[in-house]
């Protein structure tokens, strides 16, 4: 067997919430001194161990604050675990929060070139895609335009069209299957769906119960940072489903 | 793609880690150095004459103010004009930098928490961004030398060497600050009036003799003194600077750079669940 493209190993990451709520030099000094600073710790993720393999579609679902969101940022390396290890192999792209570092005042080649390249692709490689990426999100009379005069909607596909314009050995997304008006939703399903099928290993987040049953080969149910269960999506879905059901009669 | 093997267990080894961080990021590097220096113009009228125009128009206040109602004797038979310009220049700079990229990461936070780049990225742009406004800001020194008649010596040639200096300078001290700035935000305030108050202790706009001989010391301590008499002395000559100024310049630079580095780098882990 080879080696799995997400290998996580006991994760666990700690929120320390300070209580005192403090902004200043001059209060934590004094609540230092009268021993008020008080720290709760919040385990976000509470040992959470699972694997990915190549190609494989991986679900992840549960409640609002089971620590989806923070796993799928220390995949994206972003946040580094408290505890634990998470060895990722191959080039990921990730799908969270789509159009970080976005610039009112630069042009939308500018934003591209930029985006593109935080993203981790040369800035190279992204002049020589700006025009096609551009004309995908329906946006090439706007590129010379600053992102200021852009739309929200316009600024949606933008972004996407930007970070889906590669092959990733690994994608990791959250919640993005779907931006902009009905047309282009379905153009963004569709090129998500390609995505997928070219045979990256996937991470997928949603709160959408029909996507993940759809398109996962696995699902994990997460909540409070454990792993409730893993298994097919089917029956991890219709476990979800009964507590969800149960809690609400 | 520039990351194809993620380990968090081998995430970072301080100084090793950023210097390798910010050599495969050079791309992205450049980018935002346009980007600050492009995008805080763009919606002025006169644009990156800004540069040029700032140190100049403090530079006749002050012209005038110790030019002519309070009269220093200089030390040297440089014009005021031109020992005040350069002066002013290089502490607008190191005041610029260190601001600028002590700023950078909480600035930067919508972006490290987002998707994956080294922070330190964003630092060392800003420092570097304050760095190429300077020597864009030289041009007017020179004009001025020549027009007073000072002309320009052949050391001109070696202003990058201060310049490079000032560089790991302030980058290192921006990195210490940025992480204290996670913690804290005054802490950027409080950074303002540290400047502030280490420029006055540079000697712009004074000349060294009004400082009584046994004040020297704390002049001589602040590192800045070195960094602008040897600037000086590349530029225009005759400024007086000894071996140990150049010995101190580099000395600083070095050192703050790899503490900064190095601070910032152990506390990582712990800053960025802070953003």
């Amino acid at each position: 067997m080879t080696d799995p493209a997400i290998w996580a190993s006991d994760i666990r990451l700690e929120y320390r919430i300070s209580r005192s709520n403090i902004g200043s030099i001059k209060e934590f000094a004094i609540k230092t001194v009268k021993r008020q600073m008080k720290y709760e710790s919040l385990w976000a993720l509470d040992g959470v161990s699972f694997e990915v393999a190549k190609g494989e579609v991986f679900g992840i679902i549960g409640p609002n604050g089971a620590g989806k969101s923070t796993l799928m940022k220390i995949m994206a390396r972003v946040l580094p675990p408290t505890k634990g290890r998470m060895v990722v192999r191959g080039s990921v792209a990730p799908m969270i929060e789509l159009g970080a570092g976005f610039n009112n005042e630069l042009t939308g080649y500018e934003n591209i070139v930029m985006y593109g390249t935080l993203l981790g692709r040369t800035p190279d490689r992204m002049r020589d895609r700006a025009s096609e990426i551009a004309e995908w999100a329906d946006l090439t009379e706007f590129i010379d335009v600053p992102l200021r005069s852009y739309s929200s909607g316009m600024l949606a596909r933008l972004a996407f069209a930007v970070a889906t314009d590669i092959e990733p050995d690994v994608l990791v997304v959250d919640e993005v299957l779907s931006v902009g008006d009905a047309a282009f939703q379905i153009r963004s399903q569709e090129r998500m769906k390609n995505l997928i099928e070219r045979g990256a290993s996937v991470v997928i987040v949603s709160h959408n119960l029909g996507t993940v049953a759809e398109l996962a080969d696995r699902a994990m149910w997460l909540d409070r940072g454990n792993i409730v269960m893993i298994g097919s999506p089917l029956e991890v879905i219709d476990a979800y489903k009964q507590t969800v059901d149960g809690g609400l009669a | 793609m520039t990351t194809t093997y993620y380990d968090s267990d081998k995430a970072r080894k301080p100084v090793a880690s950023e210097v390798s961080n910010l050599w495969a990021h050079r791309g992205l590097i450049r980018l935002i150095v346009t980007r600050d220096l492009t995008v805080r113009y763009k919606r002025s009228t006169l644009g990156i004459w800004w540069t040029l125009l700032n140190p100049l128009l403090t530079t006749g206040v002050m012209w005038i103010v110790f030019g002519n109602f309070f009269r220093f004797e200089m030390d040297s038979d440089i014009p005021y004009v031109v020992y005040l310009l350069s002066g002013i220049l290089l502490i607008t700079y190191f005041a610029q930098a260190v601001m600028a990229s002590g700023s950078a990461i909480v600035n930067s936070a919508g972006i490290l928490t987002k998707v994956y780049v080294p922070p330190e990225v964003f630092s060392v742009s800003a420092a570097i961004a304050a760095a190429v406004n300077f020597m864009i800001s030289l041009a007017i020194l020179l004009v001025i030398q020549l027009m007073m008649g000072v002309g320009i010596p052949w050391t001109v040639v070696l202003v990058p060497i201060p310049v490079v200096a000032m560089l790991a300078l302030t980058a290192g001290l921006g990195l210490l600050i940025a992480a204290a700035a996670v913690h804290f935000f005054d802490v950027l305030d409080l950074t303002g009036v540290a400047v502030q108050l280490i420029s006055y202790l540079t000697p712009t706009f004074y000349p060294l003799s009004i400082i009584p001989d046994s004040y020297l010391w704390i002049i001589h301590l602040n590192p800045l003194y070195s960094y602008l008499t040897v600037f000086r002395e590349l530029v225009y000559g005759n400024a007086g600077a000894e071996l140990w100024m150049w010995a101190y310049m580099f000395g600083s630079a070095v050192v703050v750079l790899i503490v900064g580095v190095y601070v910032f780098s152990r506390s990582w882990r712990r800053l960025v669940i802070l953003l």
